[in-house]
């Protein structure tokens, strides 16, 4: 037993001579194959989507593009005109809701961080009860419908403006990571709570909202819910996400472009190609932001979380 | 429900307290400016579809309008519980959120562990970006990746690449996205994968939150890493756990429409449809107008779902973790 013992403890060592042992050899080769679960399907996407129909009929695994670059998928995508115009609804939709959402919801969650201040516990209370409890989608659509929102640009922007899961994670932020004592030397100095708000507190929270602007742009490029809900068929109106949507699930949508693809010339293309090569144009201001986006975002999801 | 420390008032709030109610106003008027903008939007967006829920107790007339359709009384929950769909779709929320619950939350803490092990500072920093970057892409993106690559082979192509796959092994191809037994198991895959490498987030800060002389001082004492991430790692990350845990099953009767409406078809019923999807079929899509039953489901699954928060909210306040409410 001992003799056993002393033998795996020589031959762990004289691994770790080498910088390994099979430990880590798992544990690299488990999370290695996780990683390219997750890449690997954007990768193959891309490849087949610049692939030349005469190979990318023969199917594989696409790891590297064969028999040439080939564009013609996204021409035939770019040539249909509700492309280009769900684009301009959507950087429209992306930039006025982010910019009135961080405003509004940074503001209250600073307000509200200031539990000593009468009734902020009580609006505080308020917001937060709303995640757990809402009206539905119903009474949603009967309110819009009363205020003469439904089917217009602004059913897209204005109910979304106070973001309840960044209002709470803002508020934490405020209430936990900004030092009390800097604000009450502010205070004490004779700066009114306004010039503390704008000369001290923002500056120093630069990149919290920075983060959550990043993250609430995000979510506003990918959403198509309120226009499926309450917009529907105004097709002027589309976000790129809907038409994104269309393309992968519609039949008639996939019809139109193929017809725009055989106008300019070239024979029908695949559906499967044209629906990767949109799933590649739908991924591409995503991953423009993504290396932004990752520099802050381990702040911004754990920000607050911990107790100090 | 809040978990945040209350000040004590500070002598200056006292001394001004006295001249009144104006004179309060008027020394926060900045504060509550800040607070207003976001509380016109919240009683207007969040507090004021809330009259809509009286829909549960009428039969909505579009003539009348909500307010003077006729009120019938329970007779819409009634049929709710008489509706085999809603049963159906009811017990599929369940059990999808069990099967998440299992494999999925167990996956994250599991990933973790296994990212905080790796060595290489450098390739960790790269498998992370790995594991991050499908929570960014939408579930529309996600699930058109997901059916590029389980197509059935249709005329004219040769399927998604896991067909191609079976069939150069010599297998039959299978229609995974129309087969209502592997639907759940799909949602699940696919929700750790699109899920997972960031759920990992508030973990991995935990852990680097560990004071690196309790492992050496374990290795001293002649503990190996299995040891080191039982005894040390693990104890450490079991606050953000349990949150994580609870949160989780605080939205048991949620259900994800996103990867559902985006997934799902008429063939996987049976086992995909669920509360949110069958809400929206039934009221503004698929041609329903069942705006009361629709109301009447919504408004039962809220008052579930604030139990459940009720509930494990009491187990949250007494950790030692600032809780996200």
């Amino acid at each position: 037993m001992t003799q056993q013992n002393h033998e795996q403890r020589i031959r762990v060592s004289m691994l770790q001579r080498f910088g390994f042992n099979f430990y880590d050899v798992f544990i690299f080769v488990l999370v290695t194959l996780f990683a390219l679960l997750c890449v690997y399907p954007m990768w193959y996407v891309l490849v087949a989507s610049v692939t030349p129909y005469s190979e990318f009929v023969k199917g594989g695994l696409m790891l590297v593009p064969k028999g040439g670059v080939d564009f013609q998928y996204y021409v035939a995508i770019f040539s249909t005109r509700s492309f280009l115009n769900s684009m301009w609804i959507s950087v429209a939709k992306t930039v006025l809701s982010t910019v009135s959402s961080v405003f509004v919801t940074a503001a209250m969650a600073y307000g509200v961080s200031k539990t000593h201040v009468k009734g902020m516990k009580l609006i505080n209370a308020l917001v937060v009860f709303n995640l757990f409890f809402s009206g539905g989608l119903i009474p949603q659509y009967m309110l819009y419908k009363d205020l003469g929102l439904i089917r217009t640009f602004w059913v897209m922007v204005l109910p979304g403006v106070l973001n309840i899961t960044y209002f709470i994670i803002m508020r934490n932020y405020y209430s936990y990571s900004i030092p009390k004592s800097l604000e009450e030397a502010a205070l004490l100095d004779g700066c009114t709570e306004m010039g503390t708000f704008f000369r001290v507190v923002t500056p120093i929270s630069r990149s919290m909202l920075a983060a959550i602007s990043l993250f609430i742009a995000v979510i506003n490029w990918n959403d198509y819910y309120s226009y499926m809900m309450f917009i529907g068929n105004k097709t002027n109106l589309q976000p790129f996400a809907w038409v994104l949507r269309r393309m992968l699930v519609d039949q008639t949508m996939m019809n139109q472009v193929r017809k725009g693809a055989m106008s300019l010339g070239s024979q029908p293309p695949p559906p499967m190609a044209l629906r990767m090569a949109t799933i590649i144009c739908a991924m591409v201001p995503i991953m423009c932001v993504y290396p932004f986006l990752q520099k802050y975002f381990t702040a911004g999801i754990t920000l607050g979380a911990v107790k100090e | 429900m809040m978990v945040q420390q209350a000040r004590s008032l500070s002598q200056d709030d006292l001394r001004k307290r006295g001249p009144g109610f104006l004179a309060y106003i008027r020394k926060y008027w900045f504060l509550y400016m800040l607070v207003l903008p976001g509380f016109i939007f919240m009683a207007v967006f969040d507090y004021g579809p809330m009259y809509g829920i009286q829909l549960a107790f009428k039969k909505y007339s579009p003539k009348a309008g909500v307010w003077n359709s006729q009120w019938i009384g329970l007779g819409n929950f009634e049929r709710m519980v008489g509706d085999p769909n809603f049963i159906r779709a009811f017990r599929n929320t369940i059990i999808i959120n069990l099967y998440n619950l299992l494999f999925g939350f167990t996956f994250n803490v599991f990933l973790a562990l296994m990212l905080s092990e790796l060595r290489l500072k450098k390739y960790k920093s790269v498998m992370q970006t790995c594991v991050y970057l499908p929570y960014f892409l939408s579930w529309v993106i996600f699930s058109g990746l997901v059916q590029v690559f389980l197509e059935s082979p249709g005329t004219g192509d040769s399927g998604g690449l896991v067909n191609q796959l079976i069939v150069a092994a010599g297998g039959e191809p299978v229609d995974f996205l129309k087969r209502p037994e592997m639907f759940r198991s799909i949602l699940v895959i696919t929700n750790i994968i699109k899920t997972s490498g960031y759920s990992t987030i508030v973990y991995l800060a935990a852990i680097s939150g560990i004071d690196p002389a309790l492992y050496e001082s374990a290795a001293i004492d002649g503990a190996n890493r299995g040891n080191a991430i039982v005894h040390i790692t693990f104890p450490r990350i079991l606050p953000s756990v349990v949150i994580m845990l609870i949160l989780q099953l605080s939205g048991l009767f949620l259900s994800n429409f996103d990867q559902v409406y985006n997934l799902y078809n008429n063939y996987v019923l049976s086992t995909g449809d669920v509360l949110s999807t069958y809400i929206y079929r039934i009221s503004l899509g698929g041609g329903g107008t069942d705006f009361e039953l629709s109301t009447a489901m919504n408004l039962i699954m809220n008052v579930m779902g604030l139990i459940v928060v009720g509930i494990t909210n009491r187990y949250v306040s007494k950790l030692d973790v600032q809780g996200i409410f």
